[in-house]
């Protein structure tokens, strides 16, 4: 077994590329949150887009195993929230502020996912390692 | 007699390189869980036949070879197990078929019956010490 040790350190890489990228797409939804109610500076103007983070499935040759990267981070095109708040620097002529068009709620679900996949990810790299272990322990023996 | 040649420990030998293998199928497709389009794969488990040689198709033990310098050392192809392909029963809207419970199920398992194996391989090894009247 001369490449045990080498092999198993290919499922781990993989869920290293795993917990990169749900941490990736946490930062994601972390600003999404904290921007939940950032209008725009000029009045009348575009306040905050939601972003979108998106995943893709690549070969990695070095390891000849699909890893997966956070692709890019694309602007979520729905339409914003509009609330009638004359006294509002960012209003525009009308009286009209738009805000973000982030849904808390969606956010939140959005993290728990995230988190989830996170776990499952750190679950299959204890796993292997109580393979190696076990590998280790055939030499005790 | 080189160690491989004893057939139950090529068998052991060869089941345990399949759970490391599957291992790391297991974790492509939890890394892929998000991933849209993505199917999760398995493979397929392998069978032996009396001799403890493999029986299935497609499976071939690694070659052992030689080298300058190492007394012995395993050739960097490893066995090649046969993947099956329809993992998922249910797809999700993005197209991504992984269920993560099913998967943590698997991975557990795999684990488990790695351990087994693995114990067996070493029980083997301290009969054949015994055998041999080292122990």
């Amino acid at each position: 077994m001369a490449d045990n040790g080498a092999d198993f350190m290919r499922s781990m890489s993989i869920a290293t590329s795993g917990l990169r990228a749900q941490a990736g797409r946490m930062r994601v939804i972390s600003e999404n949150i904290a921007n939940a109610n950032s209008t725009a500076q000029a009045p009348g103007g575009d306040p905050y887009r939601r972003k979108v983070p998106t995943f893709s499935s690549a070969l990695d040759r070095a390891l000849d195993a699909k890893v997966v990267t956070l692709g890019r981070v694309r602007p979520d095109t729905s339409t914003f929230r509009i609330k009638h708040e004359p006294g509002n620097p960012a209003a525009d002529t009308s009286g009209n502020v738009k805000y973000p068009n982030v849904n808390p709620l969606v956010e939140m679900t959005d993290m728990r996912d995230a988190q989830r996949s996170y776990e499952a990810n750190l679950n299959i790299i204890s796993a292997t390692r109580r393979m190696i272990q076990r590998t280790l322990d055939i030499l005790k023996s | 007699m080189p160690l491989n040649d004893i057939s139950a420990l090529a068998a052991l030998r060869t089941r345990m390189q399949w759970h490391q293998e599957r291992q790391r199928v297991l974790a492509e497709n939890i890394a892929n869980s998000d991933t849209p389009n993505f199917r999760p794969h398995d493979l397929v488990e392998p069978t032996f036949d009396a001799q403890g040689g493999n029986a299935s198709s497609g499976v071939t033990l690694a070659m052992t070879r030689t080298t300058a310098g190492q007394s012995m050392a395993g050739s960097g192809a490893s066995a090649h197990f046969g993947q099956n392909g329809n993992g998922g029963f249910q797809t999700r809207p993005a197209g991504n078929a992984v269920s993560l419970e099913d998967q943590m199920l698997q991975v557990s398992a795999n684990q488990m019956d790695y351990a087994a194996a693995a114990s067996l391989y070493s029980r083997s090894l301290r009969l054949l010490k015994m055998a041999a009247g080292k122990a």
